[in-house]
């Protein structure tokens, strides 16, 4: 049997629950309207009328995110470079240096700036 | 037995319908059960540890309270604030429970078994990136919180869920890294294989380093104390799910605790040998036909869940700027420090370098290692003694003299005026 | 050659019901991605595109790239997209005005540009090149076999996506970054100015709000031992806002208060 079936066997399998107690809620919960119960919870004051900043995100983020996906590409060059190191040897392991050299360098340069400074 | 790397791929292979059906069956009602019984069991445990008793009335020794709090949750009126993205703040809990179950579907929880006359093994299925794809379904896990603090349309929700997302994202990078060291070892990504691979050392042991960055990178990934910043009540009351209710709440309780379980699993699987028997009792493997490797897996299993109990009831929670910094400066430059180094130790063992070249390699990696601590150690020192000139003016309060307090009291000043 | 392209290229049966199933939702969501009105929807519905071609490509047998596509894009750059659009504000729906100037001739341009660089990058791969099947190229594993070619044949292209990889750094860098006028005061250095500050009642911190008043909010502001309010329990955001309430009707009457206890 192909060996994907069985992942698309367990996804469905929590899908269907999740699905199913989304939908079950709806039914077996009381529903008693009151105007107070639908507003956003904000300590008991009156609830600003949208999230902090309208919503969104400082763009300090951004930065965390970029980062982040630079260290997850490098990741997914790791794991192949890593699984055939024995018949990579000395040059595998040279280039695999390099290669982690020169991502470091924009680490470095980014933690220098302050950019890994959290507040 | 398995003993070669391949042979669960091809036992799975010739797995019928009805038996991965099954399978799959069995182990979402195990992650179920064991969710309702960890809630359990960590309120039990925890409140010995503050000298309580914890729940003990729903059940003997309260062991179904779990159960009990999840019907109370079903019979809970839902709500969506009116402020929601409806649509989002729906699907946002599905992909969170999706997800969570779908990261078991690799892990071996059995050697070779005879399930209902047909020879296989618990686990549901082999691939040969099957630790990458652990990743990658926890990479798709991350919109579950994002999406609920976004969808939310309120402030807590939306800032508990940004924290969340950006400390996982942040931990996630030091939990692959450390994992790399495992690969070059077992030589393959596939869970079973590495397994197969540690029969003589468990990795916890050859590659300490590795198991410590990961065991310290899962409590962050997993939201935990004492990272739980995302919960942290004073400050952004229940996080990115404070407006959720009912059965939504619920799947999330579900998917944080299953998401335990599975980095749980996959620590016990990576680096404690997985369902293998503890060193000196590996004649137990072949009891029950073999099911008694189940009984090691959770043994495992529950080892770790316990640490993560332990750890709640003992750590105070982390400063948010300590807990990244620490994630970012700490543990991510020391995981690439440590891949190079094993790798060069391997690369060197395996060209048949000779003792004296080796020797020299890692007294020269201690020796950086010392410089770079005493440089750390001086830079400390000298803040610590910064601080100890006190102000003879005032001896009732001892305050530091630094130009740097002046400069805080005049912006303090200014910023009142 | 063709001949060999047709039979690698033939389904068989479950494989073409997972396309006949999941190509059209992969097409509706991309269509739907451009017609939704708000961005994190066709944020979302970009995210299933990804998920839905990496399952093509794991159906495919190109197991390893399947699962990159999902760490990489579902996982990286869909997370990148969202942030992005929580910059931009997510409750604004999309404007259709174009500030860019000469924003459609651009945009005509790349996607000439990248179909052209696709339609280039596939005839190279395919044209007077003899197809070897999946079989042989995956012989040794599928990642093993990536890693062979990747490693030695291509090292040049793999030392070159470190320096992209920079780039990308040095980049989020110059946009999102920006240098503090002046240092963060660390949690040792506000408090030696508090204890340094012109009231040592202050030391200790401010009151929380609501404590000893009559009710138990945010907005109402504590009240001193001689039951005064104590205008400096409540956030300064609040009273920006104008949320709070009016302190003078939570002061403490002394005759009434005294009777009510008895």
């Amino acid at each position: 049997m192909n060996p994907y079936v069985p992942i698309l066997a367990i996804g469905a399998i929590g899908f269907g629950f999740a699905v199913f107690s989304v939908a079950i809620a709806f039914i077996t919960g009381p529903k008693r309207y009151n105007r107070a119960k639908a507003d956003a919870y904000e300590c008991g004051i009156e609830p600003s009328p949208s999230a902090a900043g309208g919503g969104r995100f400082p763009v300090k983020y951004f930065l965390t995110a970029m980062l982040f996906i630079v260290f997850d590409i490098e990741i997914v060059f790791l794991y192949p470079w890593a699984v055939t190191f024995d018949q990579l040897g000395l040059f595998g392991l040279v280039e695999m240096i390099l290669f982690i050299a020169t991502v470091f360098v924009a680490y470095t340069y980014v933690w220098r700036r302050g950019g890994l400074e959290w507040d | 037995m398995i003993n070669s790397k391949g042979m669960v791929a091809q036992l799975l292979g010739q797995d019928p319908g009805w038996v991965i059906a099954l399978k799959g069956l069995l182990i979402f009602i195990f992650c179920v059960v064991l969710t309702i019984m960890a809630v359990w069991g960590e309120r039990r445990i925890v409140a010995r540890m503050q000298m309580r008793l914890g729940p003990n009335r729903v059940g003997i020794f309260g062991i179904i309270q779990g159960l009990a709090d999840g019907v109370k949750l079903a019979l809970k009126e839902d709500l969506i604030p009116k402020t929601a993205d409806k649509i989002v703040f729906i699907i946002a809990p599905i992909i969170s429970a999706t997800t969570c179950f779908m990261a078991f579907a690799v892990i071996p929880l059995t050697g070779e078994v005879s399930f209902f006359g047909h020879k296989t093994v618990m686990q549901l299925t082999d691939l040969p990136v099957g630790v990458l794809y652990v990743l990658a379904i926890a990479s798709v896990g991350v919109y579950g919180i994002v999406l609920a603090g976004w969808s939310s349309g309120s402030t807590y929700p939306l800032l508990g869920g940004l924290r969340s997302s950006a400390q996982v994202i942040s931990y996630e990078v030091a939990m692959a890294l450390s994992l790399v060291a495992v690969f070059i070892y077992a030589g393959s990504m596939s869970t079973s294989d590495i397994v197969v691979a540690q029969d003589r050392w468990w990795y916890a042991v050859i590659l300490f380093p590795s198991f410590a960055i990961y065991c310290i990178s899962m409590v962050g990934e997993t939201n935990r104390a004492p990272f739980d910043l995302a919960e942290a009540e004073g400050e952004l009351v229940g996080g990115f799910h404070t407006e959720y209710s009912s059965l939504k709440f619920a799947l999330f309780f579900l998917a944080e605790y299953i998401n335990i379980l599975a980095v749980s699993s996959l620590a016990t699987t990576l680096f404690l040998g997985g369902y293998r028997a503890f060193p000196g009792l590996g004649f137990t493997e072949t009891w029950l036909g073999g099911w008694f490797t189940l009984f090691w897996f959770f043994a495992k299993v529950l080892i770790f869940f316990f640490v993560f109990v332990w750890l709640r009831g003992t750590l105070p929670r982390l400063r948010y700027d300590q807990f990244m910094q620490f994630g970012w400066k700490t543990l991510i430059p020391v995981s690439l420090a440590w891949i190079l180094i094993v790798s060069t130790l391997r690369v060197m063992s395996d060209q048949g370098a000779p003792q004296y070249l080796i020797f020299g390699f890692a007294f020269a990696v201690v020796l950086i290692y010392l410089v770079i601590s005493n440089y750390s150690d001086n830079a400390k020192a000298k803040l610590a003694t910064d601080y100890k000139n006190f102000t003879p003016e005032n001896p009732e309060f001892p305050i530091p003299i630094s130009n740097r307090t002046e400069q805080v009291i005049q912006i303090r000043d200014e910023a009142k005026k | 050659m063709i001949r060999t392209a047709l039979e690698v290229g033939m389904t068989k049966s479950p494989e073409a019901i997972l396309f006949w199933v999941l190509a059209p939702l992969s097409v509706l969501a991309a269509i739907g991605m451009l017609l939704v009105k708000k961005a994190v929807h066709s944020a979302l519905l970009l995210a299933w595109v990804m998920i839905s071609l990496a399952i093509f490509y794991i159906a495919q047998e190109a197991l390893f790239l399947g699962i990159v596509q999902i760490v990489v894009y579902t996982g990286a750059v869909m997370m990148l997209f969202l942030f992005i659009l929580m910059l931009v504000g997510v409750d604004s729906a999309d404007s259709l005005l174009e500030n860019i100037k000469y924003l459609r001739p651009i945009a005509v341009t790349a996607a000439i540009g990248i179909g052209g660089l696709l339609v280039s990058l596939i005839g190279r791969a395919t044209i007077s090149h003899n197809a070897y099947g999946l079989s042989i190229a995956n012989q040794n594993g599928n990642v093993q076999g990536l890693a062979q070619l990747l490693f030695t044949k291509y090292v040049w292209a793999f030392e070159v996506i470190s320096a992209l990889l920079i780039t990308a750094a040095l980049g989020a860098m110059v946009l999102a970054h920006s240098n503090k006028v002046r240092s963060k005061f660390s949690q040792r250095d506000l408090s030696a100015a508090r204890f340094r500050g012109k009231k040592l009642a202050e030391a200790a911190g401010l009151p929380g709000p609501g404590v000893y008043a009559l009710h138990n909010a945010v907005d109402v502001p504590a009240r001193l031992p001689d039951g005064s309010a104590a205008a400096t329990s409540i956030s300064r955001v609040l009273e920006a806002r104008g949320d709070v309430l009016e302190s003078k009707q939570f002061e403490l009457q002394q005759s009434e208060d005294e009777s009510s206890d008895k």
